[in-house]
């Protein structure tokens, strides 16, 4: 009688245990101490300060924390994730909302561990799973240069999580899978210029955040390292052998492209992606030429294919044994009384004529979201900078009628197979 | 030249012609509503904005073919001094002030203006500079307009009280 009682009660002891040791190891990988709040702001050598601008631009720290361009570095923009909407914070040195209390060390473990100065995790939207590479002596510099911003007063607004993702220790777990600390290192088979390129792309840059395909715990798949992902609802192009490019691109036209936007008969920056380059365009010059060095020597792996983009010029119409006959005929009919006026007009370069569709590389991309934003919100150059624009064609073109323009482009533009769920893509991109 | 049925305003219309002319010539020239005007013929000026189902339209970049059975309303719907004897609001609070200089925006900005309050009647300021960013006035009016559209808004707040 007495045995099977004495075996429950050991029984209950070893789970009680087995809960407490569970709570103290999740303690340990969760809890993270504040570090003491710095009462005066150092101050700096400009030569610093300067170098330190040149890591922000390069770190595109303005495209989150600067939604407003005459509040720079204060913050406030919403940012859509999976697992709810973040608001990016206050990174002037404002002591009360900003991060004028951060020490130094502070500073550093943020960039490298995501963990703000009073021990709160932060949300990997901030990308220092990239940062965590970064040189010590790029840190230092940059937190000369965020520390001598005019201090503004913007208090973080609050982020609007899914449960349970507002719980801000669940994220240790991430970085458990993510937050790899290994330093960056230099590949000596290959050239100066490439390694600065190679070492600004991932950990300043951090192009891998957008162009490599995220797990459903959106951390960054790694074994499909920059096999094209997606950043606010565009699709961001493979990098690689996969990249989408119809035609392969030079070096020199990807200098030109992350420099200006235009690749002169190959590309301009859309979407997400004109923030990107207005901030290269501020970077060194020679750093930008090392990234493109670096991006040039990855989409190089691309095969060359044989693609309607060598021989561009106005769209044909349907073939007569067209299975969608009447959707295709549609489409023609919009692409040639919409999209040719400009995309096929046959004049040169600098009479404001587009590129020839066969060339548009969303027209070949493995989804239609960029291609469906193109159409619909078109091209619009950042306020106050000068760029190629293209009005867009929202509340022009009915959602039957966007359907069957994406689906005739693709098959008489690109080549290529149909898209899967179009229609569906377009009803979700247009409901607002 | 294909044959269209073109609901403009409240009222159909048949009109005949080539399947790529844009909405804004058939405005003009078929129905003679000169209320739109063709500024760059780009879709970049919006001087020829109108209202496709509700909404802002830039109409030179309106095949007439893809228009369909969607109602198109012009700047004339607003309300004609000339013929009925009333404007509306926002007609109104332009005259009121003064936002027009050469007055060849004008039409496209009232459209543009107008499908923002019809979705939206209390719009903030940045709202409103943000909805009227497609339009352009050369002659520089914009802080006017601007201002035109706020006292409409107002207005119509006022009056729904």
């Amino acid at each position: 009688m007495n045995r099977p009682r004495r075996k429950r009660h050991v029984k209950r002891w070893l789970l009680l245990a087995a809960v407490i040791a569970a709570a103290c190891i999740a303690w340990i990988i969760m809890w993270r101490p504040a570090l003491a709040p710095q009462t005066a702001i150092p101050s700096f050598d400009d030569t610093r300060i300067a170098r330190g601008a040149n890591v922000a631009t390069l770190g595109m720290c303005a495209s989150c924390h600067t939604p407003d361009l005459s509040r720079p570095f204060a913050g406030g923009k919403p940012i859509e994730t999976p697992f709810g909407t973040v608001h990016s914070t206050n990174i002037t040195p404002d002591a009360a909302t900003g991060i004028g209390t951060w020490s130094l060390d502070a500073f550093t473990r943020a960039m490298r561990k995501g963990v703000a100065r009073d021990g709160h995790l932060l949300y990997p939207a901030f990308p220092y799973n990239h940062y965590v590479r970064m040189t010590q002596a790029d840190i230092d510099d940059l937190y000369a240069y965020l520390m001598t911003r005019p201090a503004l007063d913007a208090p973080a607004r609050p982020n609007d999580m899914t449960f349970p993702f507002g719980l801000r220790p669940l994220v240790a777990f991430w970085n458990l899978l993510y937050l790899d600390d290994a330093p960056w290192r230099p590949d000596p088979a290959q050239s100066a210029e490439w390694n600065r390129g190679a070492y600004l792309a991932d950990a300043v840059a951090h192009c891998a955040a957008c162009h490599t395909p995220r797990t459903l715990l959106g951390g960054p798949d790694i074994k499909r390292q920059l096999d094209g992902g997606e950043a606010e609802d565009w699709y961001a192009p493979a990098l690689n052998a996969r990249s989408p490019s119809p035609l392969p691109w030079t070096r020199a036209q990807l200098a030109s492209y992350l420099r200006t936007g235009l690749a002169p008969d190959h590309a301009i920056a859309a979407g997400p992606m004109q923030d990107v380059v207005m901030l290269l365009a501020q970077a060194r010059p020679d750093d930008v030429d090392a990234l493109a060095a670096w991006t040039h020597s990855q989409l190089a792996r691309a095969p060359v294919r044989e693609t309607p983009a060598n021989t561009p010029g106005p769209l044909p119409a349907p073939r007569a044994d067209d299975p969608e006959l009447a959707a295709m005929r549609l489409g023609h009919a919009l692409y040639a009384h919409s999209c040719a006026r400009c995309h096929d007009a046959g004049r040169a370069a600098s009479s404001g004529t587009a590129l020839p569709l066969q060339q548009a590389i969303a027209l070949y991309d493995p989804d239609p979201r960029s291609l469906l934003h193109l159409i619909d919100d078109g091209v619009h150059p950042p306020d106050g900078e000068a760029g190629r624009t293209m009005p867009g064609f929202r509340n022009i073109l009915g959602d039957e009628q966007a359907v069957a323009l994406a689906a005739y482009l693709r098959k008489y533009g690109a080549g290529q197979p149909a898209w899967p769920d179009l229609d569906d893509t377009v009803r979700k991109a247009r409901t607002p | 030249m294909t044959a269209y049925r073109l609901q403009v305003n409240g009222k159909q219309h048949a009109v005949d012609t080539d399947p790529d002319t844009p909405l804004l010539y058939v405005l003009r020239n078929d129905l003679a509503l000169n209320g739109a005007k063709f500024g760059c013929g780009l879709g970049q000026c919006g001087s020829c904005t109108v209202l496709l189902a509700g909404q802002p339209a830039m109409s030179c970049m309106v095949p007439v073919s893809v228009v369909g059975a969607r109602p198109v309303r012009t700047v004339e719907s607003l309300g004609d001094a000339r013929q009925q004897h009333t404007i509306g609001v926002l007609q109104q609070a332009f005259i009121d002030e003064q936002a027009a200089q050469c007055g060849y925006c004008i039409a496209g900005m009232i459209m543009q203006a107008t499908a923002l309050l019809e979705r939206e009647p209390q719009p903030s300021d940045a709202r409103i500079r943000a909805h009227m960013a497609p339009n352009l006035c050369r002659c520089g009016t914009h802080m006017r307009i601007l201002r035109a559209v706020r006292r409409a808004a107002d207005r119509l707040a006022k009056d729904k009280r």
